[in-house]
């Protein structure tokens, strides 16, 4: 008999049960939850889009009471009969159902990564004339105060990020954008629309640290960072082509939501018929397991991807990235 | 005066302190003889340097970056001789990172062609990040205003340098955007305010891009309503003897403090008083 401790018979049964649980746990097949998304039929930018987002934001059950709610559209430039902007109506549709769920403030907030005169932009993309005490309720992040935060994550090259104190002290973070193809990155959609919370007033016009520091790698860095977010994506006319700015209209006549970014951009982008395993920085936020970016994983509610799917003109820099 | 926050400083809209719209309320409250509130900006500015010559935009960011060009615009007489050259040293020693010597020998080593564009140095909002031509605008005037009150060659090349980039970097229809001329295979647009900043740091020379640029800012000065681009517009025109004496700007809305700031500083200049040119 050696002197070293030996298992009971009920000891090893006990440990041998933990091991099996705790393998369990590290299982990479292990069942997952699918994320809800959900797709609506949305013709044009009317007075009914405030009952169809209200409706659309109810399928997620998001509770909101006494929460701070932060809506962050994408305003790139001023060019207000063109599709680069989220429409206003849609934000406005946002905020209102926010307001409706009980949240205990609704803000608008953006930082565009160009044109440093962020209000002037807003008036330009008709902010002003859609969203009442516009000006009250908006926050320019680009001058907001920071504080310097680390990913959950990390992929990209960046040493430090300091980020704007209305968004990382939001209970909610809404992102806002339209339904684009992007010359450098394949597709814009609710994650890419993050670059817009990285503040200009520390980083410039355009936020060229992002570009230096990889692009797909620094979304899925801010994917980590902002944990606690939805997503409402424009589809009602979105950009085909050399998007995000210089792309032609296309209409694909839909909004898309959810509480997963990835699971809703993975969505845009088969409604688009761009291959969502293609776009790098969805690849990289999913993770190894990759389960949001396989249609099967995804709860699909309202319209299905085939009745509502259009392809957006690529250029020929991501035609490889072509849904088949 | 009355967003001046308790330490001495000046926030863009609320806040905290930032060293953009305090230099810019400093140098509008000195213009104007409010001293002692202007003094306590200056204090603040002067707590907030760093440690290599520059400054971050807020005293919290741990990085010198573009605003130290708006510091060095501020009279040495006022911060004093020893920050002041601190801040010239820093700005001559950044350059955009694709007109470092390691990048250039990696696009070397690459086989890559250098672009034409890509011929002068200019300077960036972060260092480490390429030039653009805000920074480059900033960073201009600031060195243009010293080497008039100090003259330097070496400063006087950097100037030269920084006004090729941005002789490089005019869109093909005249003005300037933030510093891209061509999106994939189309031209970019110019915008107004990075027109006119450009056109206020290529003050004195002549050249056909200054020509189309001057034609494109005044298209934009009889179009536009925004502020930031109206105070650099009228100073861009203003540095080549473009805008009109009795020109009045249209009531506009100036929405940060640095706007406000701006517009008084323009139109001192307007009035004769040389605060960006020295």
């Amino acid at each position: 008999m050696n002197g070293g401790y030996q298992l009971t018979r009920r000891e090893w049964f006990a440990a041998t049960a933990a091991a099996a649980t705790l393998t369990g746990c590290a299982d990479p097949v292990a069942p997952v939850v699918p994320s809800a998304v959900s797709i609506v039929r949305a013709s044009e930018y009317g007075q009914g889009l405030y009952d169809t987002v209200r409706r659309m934001i109810g399928e997620h059950k998001l509770d909101v009471r006494g929460r701070r709610v932060v809506v962050k559209p994408n305003l790139v430039e001023f060019e207000p009969h063109n599709v680069i902007n989220t429409h206003p109506l849609l934000v406005h549709a946002a905020c209102e159902a926010f307001r409706a769920l009980g949240a205990a403030s609704v803000q608008i907030a953006e930082g565009p990564g160009h044109r440093r005169n962020t209000l002037d932009l807003a008036e330009a993309a008709g902010y002003f004339k859609i969203v009442p005490r516009f000006e009250e309720m908006f926050v320019d992040l680009n001058l907001d105060d920071v504080s310097r935060v680390r990913p959950a994550r990390q992929f990209s090259r960046l040493e430090k990020l300091y980020l704007p104190d209305t968004v990382m002290g939001a209970d909610l973070l809404v992102s806002i954008p339209k339904m684009k193809t992007h010359h450098w990155v394949g597709a814009t959609l609710s994650m890419k629309n993050l670059f817009g919370v990285v503040p200009g007033g520390v980083y410039g016009w355009p936020k060229n640290v992002l570009h230096w520091s990889g692009i797909d790698e620094c979304i899925a860095d801010l994917d980590a960072i902002c944990p606690h977010r939805f997503a409402i994506v424009d589809g009602i006319v979105g950009m085909e082509g050399n998007g995000p700015i210089m792309g032609a209209p296309k209409p694909a006549g839909v909004l898309v939501a959810g509480r997963d970014p990835v699971a809703v951009d993975a969505t845009c982008c088969r409604v688009m018929r761009i291959d969502p395993a293609r776009i790098k920085y969805l690849r990289l936020a999913s993770g190894e397991r990759g389960f949001q970016l396989s249609e099967g994983e995804v709860q699909q509610i309202g319209e299905q991807i085939r009745t509502v799917a259009t392809p957006f003109a690529l250029v020929p820099e991501f035609k490889s990235i072509r849904l088949t | 005066m009355s967003r001046q926050n308790r330490d001495g400083g000046w926030p863009y809209v609320r806040g905290g302190s930032w060293t953009e719209p305090t230099v810019y309320a400093v140098l509008a409250l000195a213009a104007s003889g409010e001293t002692e509130a202007a003094g306590r900006g200056v204090r603040w500015i002067l707590s907030t340097a760093r440690r290599d010559g520059g400054w971050a935009p807020r005293a919290d960011v741990d990085q010198s970056t573009w605003v130290t060009a708006l510091v060095a615009l501020l009279p040495a007489g006022l911060v004093g001789e020893t920050p002041h050259s601190r801040g010239i040293e820093w700005l001559l020693g950044i350059t955009g990172r694709e007109s470092t010597g390691l990048y250039r020998l990696r696009e070397w080593l690459l086989g890559n062609a250098r672009p034409s564009e890509l011929e002068f140095p200019g300077w960036p909002w972060f260092p480490g990040t390429a030039a653009w031509v805000g920074p480059t605008s900033l960073a201009i005037l600031a060195l243009d205003k010293e080497n008039r009150r100090k003259p330097s060659p070496r400063i006087g090349r950097r100037i030269e340098e920084g006004r090729g980039y941005l002789l490089r970097r005019a869109c093909r229809e005249g003005g300037w955007n933030h510093g891209s001329v061509q999106d994939l295979a189309y031209d970019s647009r110019a915008y107004p305010e990075t027109t006119g900043m450009a056109l206020a740091a290529l003050r004195g020379v002549r050249s056909p891009v200054v020509d189309r640029a001057l034609a494109v800012a005044g298209g934009f000065l009889g179009e536009c309503r925004s502020a930031d681009a109206l105070n650099w517009l009228r100073l861009g025109l203003m540095a080549h003897g473009n805008l009109d004496a009795g020109y009045c700007p249209p009531e506009v809305l100036c929405r940060t403090l640095s706007e406000s700031s701006l517009d008084l500083l323009v139109a001192e200049e307007q009035k004769g008083r040389s605060l960006f040119w020295g």
